[in-house]
């Protein structure tokens, strides 16, 4: 420990200079390579990628809502698997409801449900201490067999009039309005500082007057619910909810997030721009691979290298956090 | 005296921390069968270059020649290979384990046979060891858990000396001891001196010093200064020695006999911590420095934390003037209470985090606009303001933390109280492992505050800034207050000592 340290301190010049250019890399890495990629399929797919621009869009919106929650856990050194059997189980509750009551309030119980999850999940996590990545997959698996039970007979269909709200419009004006806010909130109040500050030293932030427990607790809440509207956002467009509603969307999230250059471990070198950019990244990718007339396995394996890839430049090995 | 063999060379040693010079090209000679002193002020660089030839630091220039061989521990283990040891300052047996395998630690080979350890063979071996210094009482197969700090020690006395060392360093583990426990430690030093090792002692005592060593070595600053025969030295010629010229009156306080105000701007009531302290009340007065003393293990660094509210599971009360009570972290600081941890890279510095975001987070919602928007270019001419009015030096205030030296690291954490302009400040060892410029920075700071208006109560393990900084002391002792001391200058350590054990 002691020797690390006094390694460290020593070359301190190189390292910052180091850490100058990581961090360089990290902000502009993500952006070239997601028009790199962006051109590289359009050309390699005769133009696919623009003209079936809408099919890559529509994937994009629950990811990148659902990103925006886990982009808060990441920042303050948490992580969440739960997230596919959030967005499972919110619009499974969102399809019932609608059909009993107005959309608008079918919407809100989705939210609720999702907090709710994420009230499980901050519960275990904050007060009885054990690391996010165990508490999230245990809620993940839990879920996932309840949406399973709930969808055994027949998917779970909702009302027949949302599938009139599956707009573009109505979808870009509901993503982009919840990214604004989050960014806004984000970037310019105390919630970034503090998430940040959280990430990058829980105890010290603690000791300069951060509530680290309250606040940990309400970002697993409020992620729980954001995933809930990104519910909203896949039922209108699927108007119907399977067994596997959601499934897999928590690693397409942490995908995306380290691909938009996201520090695994959180802490002050986050940047907002790696959720939006890191979510069209993975879908661009994604859509590509499969346009390209690669089969599943082969997609999943080339995803797989790139994601090393990205790790491998990414990992803050100076600070080596531990993830909680 | 007869000629002497040299033992240990020490040839141009030479340590950085970051910006901080900790030895500068350090050289100087160690016999055998002698016990040779190492002293200077705090920081001067005694337990740097002990902790470089025991394997503790890595060595980066110069070197060690032992026995005409160069040296060059990679760990403690490798260093005892060489046959040098060392006992630790702080706590130097491993939670855990038994006393026999901490005794034993990296050396269990002598009681495996086909991979498996023959644990009686090694608890009897212990247990003999034990017996032949006298320590008894202490069973190897116990836990080590189950012995306090003191009988941690002589285990450890036990498992750096029972190997004849040619070379045992004992750095400042005096003051952790009692009466009965210091004695154990110098029979054991004289032995190692009658076979013909050399002991390397560090201590504050100038006194003991004086009585247990035959050579003193003085640094100052990380650099050598001399090497003196104890006795055509006396107490005072040491102390100039070991200060030198520029650091004088205005090192700690220069006044005596200023009445401090009348008015309680804080009180302790009745706060116990559950195995920590009990029972402790204190009235901090306007313009005090407050002290509070004693070994590490007194409870005195939960006294910090229970006024700060960051004690877990305290009872009591502790209340402002207004009668506000305090019981947690963000009340505290609403309330203008500021503290400094001990453990500054863990509870007082975010250490991934850039200087400027230190400086700023208690004070977020006093910078903010209309109370909820925060302004990047406001923030960062306050932290800048506040980082360039204490002199911390780095390159901009985006600068991450965890490149800071432990004295700028301390810097950081006082900008933020002091940008934030608390009117309580707790200061936990604000001068450890912090060299002697930056240290009477903070003396100075802190008697400017003082002046302001500011209360301060200061914890601290080292009692001569205590005795030269503080109004009042309070010396602590098995979770309680076990004296009063007023400022004077008459104190000297051996009356908080007396307090302490």
């Amino acid at each position: 420990m002691t020797n690390t340290n006094a390694k460290v301190l020593t070359s301190k010049e190189g390292i910052f200079q180091k850490g100058d250019l990581a961090s360089t890399l990290r902000t502009i890495l993500p952006v070239i390579g997601l028009v790199v990629i962006f051109l590289l399929f359009n050309f390699l797919t005769g133009g696919a990628m623009v003209t079936r621009f809408s099919l890559i869009i529509n994937q994009v919106f629950p990811i990148i809502i659902s990103a925006m929650g886990v982009f808060f856990i990441m920042t303050m050194g948490g992580l969440d698997f739960s997230q596919g059997s959030i967005l499972g189980i919110a619009s499974i509750v969102i399809c019932y409801v609608s059909k009993v009551a107005p959309i608008p309030v079918a919407v809100l119980a989705g939210v609720l449900a999702g907090a709710t999850i994420g009230a499980i999940n901050g519960f275990f996590y904050v007060n009885r201490k054990i690391k996010s990545f165990i508490v999230t997959i245990c809620t993940m698996f839990l879920f996932r067999g309840l949406i399973k039970y709930l969808t055994t007979n027949s998917p779970v269909a909702g009302n027949a009039n949302l599938i009139y709200l599956d707009t573009l419009g109505f979808k870009l004006t509901i993503t982009i309005g919840l990214l604004v806010i989050g960014f806004v909130v984000f970037r310019f109040t105390r919630f970034g500082t503090d998430l940040k500050a959280i990430g990058a030293g829980e105890k010290a932030a603690k000791f300069a007057g951060i509530r680290t427990n309250r606040t940990k607790f309400l970002i697993y809440v409020l992620s729980g619910a954001i995933t809930g509207i990104a519910a909203f956002l896949s039922v209108i467009h699927i108007g119907s909810v399977t067994s596997s509603g959601g499934n897999q969307l928590e690693t397409q999230i942490l995908i995306a997030l380290v691909l938009g250059g996201m520090p695994i471990a959180g802490g002050a070198k986050v940047n907002f721009l790696n959720i939006i950019v890191g979510s069209f990244l993975y879908v661009i990718l994604n859509s590509g691979l499969n346009m390209m007339g690669f089969t599943t396995q082969m997609n999943q394996l080339i995803q797989g290298i790139v994601f090393l890839v990205f790790v491998f430049l990414f990992a803050d090995r100076d600070s080596n956090e531990v993830v909680k | 005296m007869s000629e002497r063999e040299v033992r240990l060379q020490v040839r141009d040693v030479s340590k950085n921390f970051g910006v901080t010079k900790a030895l500068q090209n350090v050289s100087f000679d160690l016999y055998k069968g002698e016990i040779h002193a190492l002293i200077g002020e705090n920081g001067s660089g005694k337990s740097t270059l002990t902790n470089m030839l025991t394997g503790i630091y890595t060595q980066e220039e110069g070197k060690f020649i032992l026995d005409g061989t160069h040296i060059h521990s990679k760990n403690q283990v490798d260093a005892n290979n060489h046959g040098v040891s060392i006992i630790v300052q702080e706590q130097g047996t491993l939670d855990g384990l038994t006393v026999a395998e901490n005794i034993f630690l990296g050396h269990e080979e002598p009681f495996v046979k086909f991979g498996i350890r023959n644990t009686r063979a090694m608890n009897k071996k212990a247990n003999d060891l034990l017996k032949e210094y006298g320590f008894d009482k202490i069973k190897a197969q116990k836990m080590i858990d189950d012995y306090n700090f003191e009988d941690r020690k002589l285990v450890e006395i036990v498992k750096s000396t029972y190997f004849q060392p040619k070379v045992i360093v004992i750095d400042e583990t005096t003051t952790a001891l009692s009466q009965e426990g210091r004695e154990e430690l110098y029979k054991q030093m004289k032995r190692v001196r009658d076979y013909g090792g050399t002991v390397i002692f560090i201590s504050h005592d100038l006194e003991e010093v004086l009585n247990m060593s035959d050579t003193i070595t003085i640094l100052r600053d990380g650099v050598y200064i001399d090497t003196v025969e104890s006795k055509d030295v006396t107490e005072e010629d040491l102390k100039k020695l070991m200060v030198g010229r520029e650091v004088s009156g205005n090192y700690y306080r220069a006044d005596y006999g200023e009445k401090v105000s009348d008015e309680v701007v804080l009180s302790v009531k009745n706060v116990s911590v559950p195995g920590q302290i009990k029972n402790i009340n204190i009235d901090l007065h306007k313009g005090e420095i407050l002290g509070i003393g004693g070994l590490s293990e007194s409870g005195m660094h939960e006294v910090g934390k229970a006024i700060f509210g960051a004690s877990f599971d305290r009872s009591g009360s502790v209340e402002l003037a207004d009668g506000t009570k305090i019981n947690d972290i963000p009340t505290a600081i609403k309330h203008s209470i500021a503290y400094t941890s001990k453990d500054r890279d863990n509870e007082s510095v975010v250490m991934n985090q850039g200087i400027g975001d230190n400086i700023v987070l208690p004070s977020l919602d006093e910078l903010a606009v209309g109370k909820v928007f925060e302004s990047d270019v406001k923030n960062n001419k306050f932290a800048d303001k506040y980082a360039h009015e204490i002199s911390v030096k780095m390159v901009n205030t985006k600068q991450f933390v965890s490149q800071l030296s432990g004295g700028n690291k301390q810097k950081v954490v006082l900008a933020r109280w002091i940008a934030k302009d608390s009117d309580i400040v707790v200061l936990d060892s604000p001068t450890r492992g912090i060299d002697i410029k930056v240290k009477q920075d903070i003396y100075q700071l802190m008697d400017q505050m003082r002046k302001n208006g500011k209360s301060i109560i200061m914890i601290s393990e080292e009692l001569m800034e205590l005795i030269g900084m503080c109004d009042r002391i309070l010396i602590m002792k098995d979770g309680e207050i076990n004296g009063e001391i007023q400022r004077s200058p008459e104190v000297d350590e051996n009356a908080l000592i007396a307090k302490m054990v």
